[in-house]
């Protein structure tokens, strides 16, 4: 028995991209290729190989032969052909569509025979099929006439009886009771064999029932009365669960360093302080950078995650193994350095106060927008506030709702600063393009430029480009550490710790692979098992 | 008495028009939308302008309202953006999970908070009284959110009872048990506090009509002191408890939503507060409509009771 904190919006996983419901998708159905959570790689799922076109756009892939639906209907090319048009039709309003484009481009996928798929790009795209892992593969048998009805949107909701929702997963949904659980068994006819030859899934049920509060999901886990929590640990929840383990009531299992970190960004976009005196300084890399040296961030590690963190100094953090790079610098405390830094443009304490001012006496003070109810954000915020201030910085910190503070930094309007932490989906950066290109809706210091502002972001965009078009993966990798230098060196963005990363099960689960990336356990659930109730 | 429950009717009606189009305009108005979410931050501008599109998100506040309103009115309350449908399918298999926990923890704090009043009411010197009369200000200075948690707790740390939620998905006991089982912290939590507010308006009431001629003129008639009070007194003091029975049933809606959500109850609070968070404005309104209901049926049940207790509650 999983909990998670909300149950999922739809049986349709295209529709919705909320965690319950991408977590139905891993239970329920299977996708072409499947990164493997815990090594990263890309491994075969329906699609049994794949080959790349010399030019890099085409893949043409072979699905596996056999596989059937859980109704027994054959699964076959036209299946994925269908999933591709419903998830790009515009009627549909799928949002998982934007995840699968490239340059705001759909790709083509067509079906030369049943178990043949080729899938073009619209441009060069390193990754390649890996981008297919996003994209749960769904009964053209079952949905096409909701498709060609235009109902596509109101299909496979959570009113349609659970006996009509097929899918090529491990388990099928068997009863959905509206706000409590959701109950799955297995899937006899699931196409992924164990090592030995037998069959998968070993669960004969899997429940999924809604627990909203996220302490009271700790309470059951630590009762025994569910098996595993589908939520992010928070810092404070380590301390009663390494009890609760200790106790040999719950296994806690330390996966390391998370992929994110807190970040914090200043609206570098031009024109934010036209009539603003701070114009002058609240843009200046120099100012950045003394933010950077000002904050110790070994202690901010253990103050934020409460011992459990590791200090981060740039976008990848350690536990990127593959995209990290050493030669990054790494930014010291140095608050000397930092006062000298915000003196070199004009910050300087002119008054005696302890506070800095600017050459036209007006107080260094911005403010820093945070998301309110995370307690981590809340408290990193705090701590920023009180290192900076001791520079003589005065921060205010100002919590707000996710809407309000994702509202503020996409109209690049009305905010200083923001402290916030985005999960990732992947680890490869051409996956996440948006981030790192002048032009992208990621690029959250100054989203969406038509021309690059500075010369350092069309040095980043260039780099990008060759990035992700290359298939040498050794001259990916060189181009994405000058990327990461580059970007050190203006900091537009400046992290400071990561949080480790911890997931919790009751004593009874077997054979789990947990991994950084969500769903931390679930994403291999045709290979959990459970002992036997004592 | 028609003619006054039909005024307090059309007052009711009234209240479900204002509550709902209020919440409806302001989940609207609030910064952000369902788009910012559900596309993610990083989502392009593009994208996110074809789903504001497609939700009607893009359209000035009162033109979508006014849109709202004219379906409203033929009971077509919209569709729910976070859940694909309708949220009128949506409402009414939450509602009345919240009225089952509602209708559980009025009558528990009736049951509880009405005899433990008239007990420190007519003895108010007594250390039984000087008890009840401690508990209640716990109860009624502790939050549901408090008491829920305390409770849940309890639950977890006892194995007594289910930690949460409305049934098991493999009841041992038969569906009736079950789900009274699950009922009792749910229902304790919203219905402690609750008692210990009735408790205390009985409580001062009792004792104030103990002292009135006509009690004191029965009892020194020979009739015995427990029969008067427990008949006589007991039903003139009900109206200070009748006439909060309305406002209770609304406290005990928005004091659900906190103990919704810490007791996995799958109710309307819930639901309403997914959407608030979600700016799933159709939804947002549908369910402020449904929680507008029940205020006005509880009003209307609560003047219905006060004019039978005191008719003279007709004639104000």
């Amino acid at each position: 028995m999983i909990s998670t904190r909300s149950e999922p919006a739809t049986f349709n996983g295209l529709r919705k991209r909320d965690t319950s419901t991408e977590l139905l998708g891993f239970l329920s159905g299977a996708k072409l290729v499947r990164i493997n959570r815990a090594t990263q790689e890309l491994e075969p799922s329906l699609a049994e190989s794949w080959a790349r076109s010399p030019d890099g756009l085409t893949y043409t892939i072979k699905l596996r032969s056999g596989i059937t639906f859980s109704d027994g209907h054959p699964f076959t090319a036209d299946d994925v052909v269908f999933t591709f048009a419903a998830l790009y039709d515009p009627k549909a309003g799928c949002e998982l569509a934007d995840a699968v484009r490239l340059d705001g481009k759909n790709l083509r996928v067509s079906a030369p025979d049943p178990l043949t798929v080729v899938v073009t790009f619209p441009v060069p795209f390193a990754p390649g099929v890996r981008i297919l892992d996003n994209v749960p593969i769904l009964p053209k048998h079952k949905l096409q006439a909701a498709l060609q009805a235009g109902t596509f949107d109101s299909a496979w909701n959570l009113k349609t009886p659970v006996a009509d929702i097929v899918g090529l997963g491990p388990f099928v949904p068997t009863e959905y009771v509206p706000g409590q659980r959701l109950i799955f068994s297995r899937n006899p006819r699931y196409f992924r064999k164990a090592p030995d030859g037998g069959p998968l899934p070993y669960l004969d049920r899997v429940t999924m029932e809604v627990v909203p509060d996220q302490d009271a999901q700790m309470l059951q886990l630590d009762a025994g009365q569910i098996d595993a929590v589908d939520s992010n640990m928070r810092p404070e929840d380590y301390a009663p669960l390494k009890r609760s383990a200790d106790a040999g009531r719950v296994k806690l299992l330390d996966l390391g360093v998370s992929y994110d970190a807190d970040s914090l960004w200043f609206n570098l976009k031009p024109g934010a302080y036209a009539h603003d005196s701070r114009a002058a300084w609240l843009q200046r890399d120099e100012l950045r950078h003394a933010i950077s040296l000002a904050v110790d961030r070994k202690a901010f590690a253990d103050t934020v995650f409460l011992g459990a963190g590791a200090a981060a100094y740039g976008p990848e953090t350690t536990a990127n193994k593959r995209w990290f790079s050493a030669d990054v610098p790494q930014t010291p405390y140095d608050p000397t350095r930092a006062k000298a830094l915000l003196a070199s443009i004009g910050l300087v304490d002119r008054d005696g106060d302890g506070t800095l001012d600017d050459p036209q006496h007006h107080p260094v003070r911005f403010t820093l927008l945070t998301q309110k109810g995370k307690t981590q954000l809340e408290r990193g915020a705090s701590v920023i506030r009180e290192d900076l201030k001791r520079v003589g910085v005065v921060v205010d910190v100002v919590p707000l709702d996710f809407k309000s503070l994702v509202e503020r930094f996409l109209s690049g309007a009305n905010y200083d600063a923001i402290y916030f932490s985005v999960a990732r989906t992947d680890t490869d950066p051409a996956i996440n393009p948006d981030f790192w290109f002048s032009s992208g809706s990621a690029h959250f210091w100054n989203i969406g430029q038509k021309t690059p502002a500075t010369p350092w972001e069309k040095e980043i965009d260039d780099l990008m480009s060759k990035q992700i078009a290359s298939t040498d993966e050794a001259r990916r990798k060189a181009l994405f550490d000058e990327v990461l230098k580059v970007f050190a060196a203006h900091e537009p963005v400046v992290y400071f710790a990561a949080p480790r990363v911890f997931v919790a099960t009751s004593s009874r689960v077997l054979n789990a692979t947990p991994a950084l990336l969500r769903p931390q356990l679930l994403w291999s659930a045709d290979t959990l098992a459970l002992a036997p109730k004592r | 008495m028609t003619f006054y429950l039909a005024r307090r009717l059309l007052f009711a009606l009234f209240l479900v028009f204002a509550v709902s189009s209020s919440a409806m305009i302001l989940a609207r108005l609030a910064p952000g939308d369902y788009v910012t979410e559900a596309l993610g931050p990083g989502a392009r501008a593009e994208a996110v302008a074809e789903a504001r599109a497609r939700y009607g998100l893009d359209r000035p506040v009162l033109a979508q309202y006014a849109d709202w309103l004219s379906h409203a009115i033929r009971f077509d309350f919209g569709r729910s953006m976070a859940n694909d449908r309708p949220v009128g399918e949506l409402i009414p298999e939450r509602a009345a999970n919240t009225a089952l926990l509602a209708g559980a923890a009025l009558l528990f704090a009736t049951v509880v908070g009405l005899p433990l009043g008239v007990v420190s009411g007519s003895r108010p010197s007594g250390a039984l009284s000087a008890a009840i009369r401690t508990f209640s200000v716990v109860f009624l200075s502790l939050p549901p959110l408090l008491t829920s948690l305390f409770l849940v707790f309890l639950a977890a740390r006892t194995g007594w009872l289910p930690i949460g939620g409305m049934r098991s998905a493999d009841a041992a006991s038969g569906p009736a048990l079950d789900l009274l089982r699950h009922l009792i912290v749910p229902a304790a939590a919203l219905g402690l506090p609750l008692a210990a507010m009735f408790e205390r308006l009985q409580s001062q009431a009792l004792a104030e009509t103990i002292g009135q001629p006509f009690v004191l003129a029965t009892i020194a008639r020979g009739v015995p002191r427990s029969r008067v009070i427990w008949r006589d007194a007991l039903r003139a003091a009900l109206r200070p408890v009748a006439s909060v029975y309305g406002l209770v049933v609304g406290t005990l809606l928005s004091g659900s939503f906190a103990v919704e959500i810490m007791t996995s109850w799958p109710g309307l609070g819930r639901l309403m507060l997914d959407a608030l968070v979600a700016r799933d404005v159709y939804l947002v309104a549908g369910c402020a409509a449904a929680g507008s209901v029940f205020l006005a049926a509880g009003t209307l049940i609560s003047d219905a009771l006060l004019a039978a207790v005191d008719p003279r509650a007709i004639e104000a």
